[in-house]
């Protein structure tokens, strides 16, 4: 192939990618909705787990604290910036303890007498009456009288503080000038509800960013500060951080490969050559990745890329054999049968990850196949063309013929193996220590001092338990709402016990109809209430006919219909309603969410006794869901793994031949898991991914040390290709393993340690006799 | 009409405590109020809200301390006098107290003072009247007017 034909074949393939980018960047959509990478529910429960992990109203509330500054100041922050949060459309509502009556809407008013529970245990009478307007005398000659006196002629009762009191959190922080306060009373506090789900960094961010804004102009003292916490908080920063951190290990390494490539080919055209079959690859997995299912989520397009380096082998092996007399096409047609079988059989054990239950995963699976199916296509038939025939021979050096004679004279312990196996084994077996982590919030653990800095925030304010959770099924919103009410009988009893610091639910801001009919019947019409009210008003100083407006409110309740679910569309309670109400499929489900749960049991005796109320504990339920989801995986990997033994038996046709390149990729599974087990690792995904690509990366070494032919230069030019390979990957996975963060470092460690022992055990095992 | 008294305790809370007709603590300490009253709940909130209580707060005090800095710092003062009978008038300097409290004036006789009146926006007042300790020489009906007059009068009884 001439020079010319070269430039334009080369020309050709950088457009087709930059035409493939093209068309992928238009179309891609990157999700970051962690729960992507959560096992996929089976059942409806499982399913309220997951979407209350995410979606529940705790894992939604961030918790603020304004300090740093006076009190005084923190308190006029925390007021504005609740004014500011209220009017922002990433929140969903906003508490900083201020019980104004602004809270509620003035069409709402009159439903006052419908949602508070005073009429429970009193009538609106002559007798009722008097005591409250005697109290009413009181209150106008004590310091509270310039905050009540405006209200008085609408409501003599104070019904409005009373639900305004219902309604605020069962356990209250203190109130310092109006607002929450801490303990100490430096800070104050504040409850927001995001729109976003807790686990979607992205939407989150956005959240963030919001507050931080709010922030800033509402500040009244330029040190104050504030501090924000809760599941979405962390989410923000671990997704952050993680970025942060690859990016700058993924810059690091890709210099180093840079450097090591220039090193082993010394040729800059073959250093380019060498990416085109890895951006096709990745750019062709993204492609896939969108066609199947719409969006690409964050982790697949980070972890894909690293998944798919190992594609960058691929050339590296064409280039490694390449030298002076040979036709590159000739070469790739020689290596092609090595080559595929490599390709094949790690696409099969990617494969395993398609059926795993897990979308992200699946995604995962599919950019990885696709991605490595195309390098391999890609090296074999695209790149040979464009090398340059000649070049640097490594079979003509002679510091890898040296080499290589060392390595003929290392014994070839075949007892080492069986001895490995058994250690490898034992330590597996016998070690107490439980092998998995099935804690979900394992993968990104938040740095200690957060959590507690979280929990210290949680029992200041009364938040409620992440953990814990009733849930209430219901075959319509009303039937919800009178077993909530039951529910709320029972838990009143735990409350006194101590048992529990609080509870929060629908019911208590909107009281099933029956119950608010029940009020409706017992208000008096307009003349009764009048009789009594002049009876209590005699004797008073306050002038007949100041409660007009009473009267009227008390006469438009009496013909008020019930306030249901949907007539809260706009109003405050809208979204205080909505998070612990929820219609799904024709189906609805009322939360009741708890605080400072002290006794478990007695909460499982009560609920036990009740039909369609579960408790649910999210913890046990999520750890059970990733314990199911990893049983899966591991079948999945054991079908592939027969698969792979399967291809590797066809492509070699020998027993003994596919056993001794099979062999150090199972030792060394084997023993990077004991390793990892005896260092007190507790296993997760990410470490099962790894380990699967350590041992596609073993298979390849395995498969071209036993291929190496008889010709010295030829087995010098293979030493060379897996020396690079192997080193050049052992770089990349070095560096992620020194990473703070325990998803890279996972990675890392498991693919570096299995780099390592795959090429040795590789080099010991199955390096064919040398002895001629 | 309630009776009771004022303590300033060592901790800079200021009580006013009813104990007729009825019996009635409120607590002020910082910015912070509570009332309390036998058979309900204590009700909180802030000094904000209370406007009589912050004139009290700041006038109260500097009054007793003879502190005429601190007086000028939170009110604009105009005093005058008729024979041994004085007023001093007290018109507070912050917008945001001056939305909620229009002027503190103090009635005296002498070398003692009989009344403070805190007079709000929309006409409310309310008066307290100093070391009283017979009920019947108070005026009667309870009227405004009656009352400006007792204050101005009292010293001569």
């Amino acid at each position: 192939m001439s020079h010319w034909q070269r430039m334009w074949l080369f020309a050709a393939w950088v457009g087709a990618i930059v035409a493939l980018g093209w068309v992928v960047e238009r179309n891609l959509v990157v999700g970051t909705d962690l729960r992507l990478f959560m096992p996929s529910p089976r059942t409806p429960e499982e399913r309220l787990v997951l979407e209350e992990i995410g979606e529940g109203p705790a894992s939604r509330m961030l918790l603020l604290a304004i300090g740093g500054g006076s009190p005084e100041a923190a308190a006029d922050t925390s007021q504005a910036l609740a004014a500011a949060l209220a009017e922002d459309p990433h929140f969903r509502w906003v508490a900083n303890g201020d019980s104004g009556t602004n809270v509620f809407p003035d069409e709402l008013l009159a439903y006052r007498y419908l949602l508070a529970p005073t009429l429970d245990h009193t009538a609106l009478d002559a007798s009722y009456l008097s005591d409250q307007l005697r109290e009413r005398l009181r209150d106008l000659s004590s310091p509270a009288a310039g905050m009540l006196e405006p209200w008085l002629p609408r409501d003599p009762t104070l019904e409005l503080l009373e639900l305004a009191e219902t309604w605020q959190p069962a356990r209250q922080p203190q109130l310092l000038n109006d607002v929450w306060f801490d303990g100490a009373g430096e800070q104050a506090l504040l409850a927001v509800e995001t729109v976003a789900a807790g686990f979607d960094p992205q939407a989150q961010r956005e959240a963030a960013d919001g507050l931080r804004a709010a922030f800033e102009s509402a500040r009244t003292d330029p040190s104050l500060q504030l501090t924000v916490s809760g599941p979405g908080a962390f989410s923000v920063l671990m997704k952050e951080r993680t970025q942060g951190e690859a990016q700058w290990l993924g810059a690091l390494a890709t210099a180093g490969m840079v450097i090591l490539l220039l090193v082993a080919y010394r040729s800059l055209p073959l250093l380019v050559l060498g990416l085109l079959p890895l951006a096709t690859a990745g750019l062709a997995g993204l492609a896939a990745v969108s066609v199947v299912s719409g969006t690409v989520h964050g982790i697949t397009l980070a972890f894909g890329f690293t998944l798919i380096g190992v594609a960058q082998d691929y050339p590296m092996h064409l280039f490694s054999h390449q030298h002076g007399g040979l036709d590159p096409r000739a070469n790739a047609r020689a290596l092609w049968p090595t080559l595929a079988t490599g390709v094949a059989s790690t696409c099969i054990a990617y494969l395993a990850f398609l059926f795993s239950g897990v979308r992200g995963l699946a995604q995962l699976s599919v950019f990885t196949v696709v991605g490595l199916a195309v390098a391999g296509l890609t090296t074999r038939f695209m790149l040979p063309p464009l090398i340059p025939a000649g070049g640097r021979d490594a079979g003509d050096s002679l510091m890898l013929g040296q080499l290589w004679h060392r390595m003929a004279s290392l014994p070839r312990p075949l007892w080492l193996g069986v001895a490995i196996a058994a250690v490898s084994l034992a330590v597996l077996v016998f070690s107490p220590r439980p092998l998995w982590q099935d804690e979900l919030g394992g993968l990104t653990p938040v740095p200690r001092a957060l959590i507690e800095q979280d929990a210290a925030l949680r029992r200041e304010l009364g938040a409620p338990d992440v953990r814990h959770l009733l849930v209430i099924e219901g075959a319509d919103a009303q039937d919800v709402l009178e077993r909530a009410g039951t529910v709320a009988a029972q838990l009143d009893e735990l409350v006194a016990s101590g048992a529990l610091a609080g509870y929060d639910h629908a019911a208590r801001y909107l009281p099933p109809v029956s119950v608010q009919e029940r009020r409706r019947a017992a208000l008096p019409d307009n003349r009764e209430l009048q009789q009594s009210l002049d009876a209590a008003v005699a004797g008073t100083p306050f002038r007949p006919g100041l409660f007009a407006p009473f009267l009227a409110d008390v006469e438009r309740a009496r013909s008020l219909p019930a306030l249901g679910p949907q007539d809260l569309a706009g109003t405050p309670l809208e979204a205080r309603v909505g998070g612990l109400l929820l219609q799904r499929d024709g189906h609805w489900t009322g939360l009741v969410t708890l605080t400072g749960l002290a006794d478990v049991a007695a909460l499982r005796r009560i609920v036990g006794a009740q039909p369609d109320v579960t408790l649910l504990d999210l913890k046990q339920a999520s750890e059970d869901l990733v314990a199911h989801q990893r049983l899966r995986i591991l079948w999945c990997l054991a079908v592939s793994a027969v698969l792979l033994v399967a291809v590797v038996l066809f492509a070699l046709r020998s027993l003994v031949r596919a056993q001794r390149v099979l062999a150090p990729m199972a030792l060394t599974t084997l023993v990077v898991l004991a390793v990892l087990h005896g260092a007190g690792v507790s296993l997760n995904l990410f470490h099962l991914i790894a380990l699967v690509l350590a041992a596609g990366l073993g298979l390849d070494y395995a498969l071209f040390f036993e291929r190496a032919a008889d010709e010295p230069a030829e087995q010098r030019r293979t030493l060379h290709a897996v020396l690079v390979c192997s080193l050049s990957t052992l770089l990349v996975f070095a560096l992620l393993a020194t990473s703070s963060l325990p998803v890279l470092r996972a990675i890392g460690v498991t693919v570096a340690a299995g780099v390592v022992c795959n090429f040795v055990l590789a080099l010991l095992l199955t390096r064919p006799r040398l002895d001629s | 009409m309630v009776a009771g008294e004022l303590e300033h305790r060592d901790d800079g809370a200021l009580i006013r405590r009813v104990q007729q007709p009825y019996r009635e603590t409120t607590t002020l300490l910082g910015e912070n109020v509570t009332v309390e009253r036998d058979g309900s709940r204590p009700r909180r909130f802030s000094l904000d809200r209370a406007p009589e209580l912050r004139g009290m707060l700041n006038s109260f005090g500097a009054m007793l301390k003879g502190d005429r800095a601190t007086l000028e710092q939170h009110f604009e003062i105009a005093s005058s006098e008729s024979g041994n009978a004085w007023h001093i008038d007290l018109v507070p300097r912050g917008d945001r107290l001056r939305a909620r409290l229009a002027r503190v004036r103090v009635d005296g006789h002498a070398n003692r003072a009989n009344c403070m009146t805190m007079e709000e926006p929309d006409g409310d007042a309310t008066v307290m009247l100093i070391g009283v300790a017979d009920r019947t020489k108070l005026p009667s009906p309870m009227e405004r007017e009656q009352l400006q007059s007792w204050c101005v009068r009292a010293g001569a009884r």
